[in-house]
């Protein structure tokens, strides 16, 4: 053998994911344009998918509905249902199971596989990607976008910036071929560049990847840290990283964050919030049976044009997962880096996670009652639901937490 | 200011002021060491605002003259003037200053010429009303802080816990220091000819780990009096000052379990090495728990178990062993710490149920309480 057999990389992407559930599920609407969008009522109002057939009319992902009536006046809004998306997402990977265990879900509609050890079951790249295609059309109804590369950086440039826009929805990369694919690319279709990035790249006078991988390695490292070293890397097609499946990836953390029905303005009502998202970190830190020594709070102001907000850490005097505990902690990042402007958006988390069920007794505080007290709790909710039992200040008209009861990441189920 | 001493004595007092000064201290005269000559002898004085210690230096001493005063005065040296005076060659050093904030340091043929801080500028000890005093000797008193400081807290969430609480009744000085996991308790007898009491004094574990060095070879009774802010030690011709903690310290006579259900009497150095042993297997995890287990015929047994390292268990033949049968989950650095202390060859300990605290005791005295909280598993 010729030194190290090269690695075979599959990102398996599905096209406008959320409409091409909604059109799996009711067959009237397939060649129809469909826009899946929030509560028109509410700020959730705008686009979250549209499919094939909208896009063409010029709507995009994150549109206001009385744009996209303007530009598609023959479109079929259809209420986002989170529920079933979550389940389509799972027959996928289970489908990418039985072509190889290592599949790493990346988001909700893009997953990572290693098909290296594949190949003599399946056959070649090509013919694994076709096989992956038609099972997932078979058998859930969705079209699959295949970026196949030799490590993830070219699986995800492969599939976003050329399966995507070619008929099969087939592309393969490697690494001979990826700069004189990929340089003329305008620079923020590289992967890691947002729009922020973009414009900092173009002040000096990076327009394309191929302007990008020109530039030393030490000078993105000293312009930008760590983020440049990785932008460069992804110029040239360079990554280590292996795809890993969920087995092997460690819980790090565990956070929720919300945007607000309306911009919170006093102290009182954000506090309101603040606690019911500290519950809901809580509780999820209990099923998994893990504490944190680290609170995250990241708070984001109402005003687009001139963004305010802060992300800040603090350590906690011992590892914990009751609510109030944490909560007390929210508070003092709040106290602290708040700059009194409106809220649009408010993130807990708590990180540094360790084993909840080794419990160092305390004199000073019952821990033993704090665990019991979050316990019963996080029962009677498995029990009776989330709105069976919740703290007073959640009735208060900036509680939030009947309203997310019904919901699943902000949509509903 | 100019005078003459001699080195061994010099470097001696230094190396004591010299604990109490940070060179890295914000008020930049505290930076360094103030040397004040009178017509009796050196006085020297080092501060962080936290703790200060003065020593004075007699020109005469057991009928050797050690210091030889020519012009009385003051300035303040930086903290470096240590390291220099260690690697002068005579044992005769010469300071004088030779022009306003300038000192000539000589040895043999050795010389240097530091610029020093205005002594006038360098803050005051506080002042000490001296009659309110009580006597403890040396050597025990480091005794009670090293069998006790090793339990205070080190999170600045709760700062109180991070001192020592002093208390005295009558004859009777007890220490108790706590991280709210363990609490160790020391009592001894002093001297307390005024009838002295105070009870929630505070002292910073860090002050006292200073002393405890300061004590080493005294073996004599040194002089203590505590006013409302400060703590004064008395060594010779030594004067040690602590700042006391603000805040109240949590009333721990409550937490001290009456009665044991279990009762254990064993050799201090056959556990203490045992879990020690043990607990290398689980040196690496968050909480290092030891299991402690009783089992028939007085015997106990010790373990460890972890999912990435393995397993290790020993058994203890107890010299007594009655009451109810436990299994306890502990930090065995906790207990370690605590047994590290006790000089007594057997030990009491008793447990009241595997979530309560357990209380270790010496045999043959009772003036040592150490208290452990255990761990609870699933």
């Amino acid at each position: 053998m010729m030194g190290k057999s090269k690695k075979i990389i599959f990102l398996v992407d599905i096209q406008s994911f959320y409409a091409s559930v909604e059109i799996a599920s009711n067959p009237d609407l397939r060649g129809k344009p469909v826009v899946v969008c929030g509560d028109p009522k509410k700020r959730h109002g705008i686009t979250l998918a549209a499919s094939p057939e909208a896009k063409k009319s010029g709507v995009k992902t994150g549109m206001p509905i009385w744009q996209v009536k303007a530009l598609c006046p023959k479109v079929n809004f259809v209420r986002p249902h989170m529920k079933k998306y979550i389940e389509a997402s799972i027959q996928i990977t289970e489908i990418l199971n039985q072509f190889t265990d290592q599949v790493e879900v990346f988001s909700i509609d893009e997953q990572f596989l290693d098909l290296t050890k594949s190949q003599s079951l399946f056959g070649t790249p090509e013919t694994m990607a076709k096989m992956i295609q038609q099972r997932i059309w078979d058998e859930v109804g969705v079209f699959a976008r295949i970026g196949i590369g030799e490590n993830k950086i070219h699986a995800k440039m492969a599939c976003d910036n050329f399966a995507k826009k070619n008929k099969v929805g087939i592309f393969k990369l490697n690494q001979q071929n990826y700069r004189d694919l990929t340089g003329p690319l305008p620079i923020d279709q590289l992967f890691g560049v947002g729009s922020r990035m973009k414009r900092n790249l173009e002040r000096i006078g990076i327009y394309t990847i191929a302007d990008l991988a020109e530039r030393s390695l030490e000078e993105m490292k000293k312009r930008w840290g760590i983020n440049g070293h990785v932008l460069w890397l992804n110029a040239h097609g360079i990554d280590y990283s292996p795809v890993e499946s969920s087995s092997t990836v460690l819980y790090k953390g565990v956070g929720n964050s919300i945007t607000l029905p309306r911009d919170y303005e006093n102290r009182k009502d954000i506090e309101v919030v603040l606690l019911e998202l500290t519950e809901e970190v809580c509780r999820r830190a209990r099923l998994m049976h893990k504490k944190g020594n680290t609170v995250h709070l990241s708070v984001r102001g109402a005003d687009f044009d001139h963004p305010t907000g802060f992300h800040r850490q603090m350590t906690l005097p011992f590892a914990t997962n009751a609510t109030m505990d944490v909560y007390r902690g929210v508070l003092q990042l709040f106290d602290r880096f708040w700059d009194k402007e409106p809220v649009r958006s408010v993130g807990v988390s708590l990180t540094k996670l360790e084993d909840a069920r080794e419990v160092q007794l305390s004199f000073f505080s019952d821990q033993v009652k704090k665990i019991q007290l979050g316990n019963v709790m996080d029962e009677i909710r498995n029990r009776y639901g989330k709105t069976a039992i919740f703290r007073a200040s959640s009735l208060s008209s900036a509680g939030l937490l009947f309203d997310r009861a019904t919901k699943i990441g902000g949509h509903e189920a | 200011m100019h005078f003459t001493i001699k080195k061994s004595h010099l470097v001696d007092a230094l190396s004591h002021v010299n604990k109490a000064v940070s060179a890295k201290n914000a008020i930049s005269i505290l930076t360094g060491i103030k040397f004040e000559i009178s017509n009796d002898g050196l006085t020297l004085t080092g501060s962080d605002s936290d703790i200060s210690i003065q020593i004075f230096i007699p020109s005469v001493l057991n009928e050797d003259e050690i210091v030889q005063i020519f012009e009385p005065g003051k300035i303040v040296l930086p903290k470096y003037t240590f390291e220099i005076i260690k690697k002068l060659p005579n044992d005769e050093i010469e300071f004088k200053i030779v022009d306003h904030l300038t000192v000539l340091i000589k040895s043999g043929s050795s010389e240097f010429r530091l610029i020093g801080f205005e002594a006038e500028e360098y803050p005051e000890l506080p002042q000490i009303d001296q009659k309110d005093i009580f006597t403890i000797q040396g050597k025990l008193l480091k005794t009670m802080i090293i069998q006790t400081i090793f339990a205070v807290s080190t999170k600045e969430s709760r700062p109180i816990l991070t001192g020592v609480l002093w208390n005295l009744n009558g004859q009777n000085l007890k220490f108790v220091a706590t991280d709210s996991h363990r609490l160790a308790i020391r009592e001894s007898t002093v001297e307390n000819p005024m009838g002295l009491s105070f009870n929630n004094v505070v002292i910073p574990g860090k002050s006292l780990n200073e002393l405890s060095k300061i004590l080493d070879d005294h073996q004599v009774p040194v002089e203590v009096i505590v006013t409302d802010h400060q703590l004064f030690v008395k060594i010779d011709n030594l004067v040690f000052f602590s700042r006391l903690l603000d805040g109240t310290y949590p009333d721990i006579s409550r937490i001290i379990p009456e009665k044991g259900k279990t009762k254990i009497r064993v050799q201090t150095k056959e556990i203490l090495d045992a879990i020690e042993r043990v607990a290398l297997i689980a040196k690496d995890a968050k909480n290092n728990i030891v299991k402690l287990t009783t089992l028939d015929n007085q015997l106990l047994e010790i373990s460890s178990n972890s999912l990435e390292t393995g397993k290790a268990n020993e058994q203890i033949l107890a010299k007594e062993l009655t009451g109810e049968p436990i299994k306890i989950s502990f930090n065995a650095k906790y207990t370690i710490d605590a047994l590290k202390t006790i000089d007594s060859q057997e030990i009491d300990i008793e447990f009241t149920g595997a979530l309560s605290p357990f209380v270790i005791k010496p045999v043959d005295h009772d003036r040592m309480l150490h208290l452990i909280l255990p761990i609870r598993t699933y």
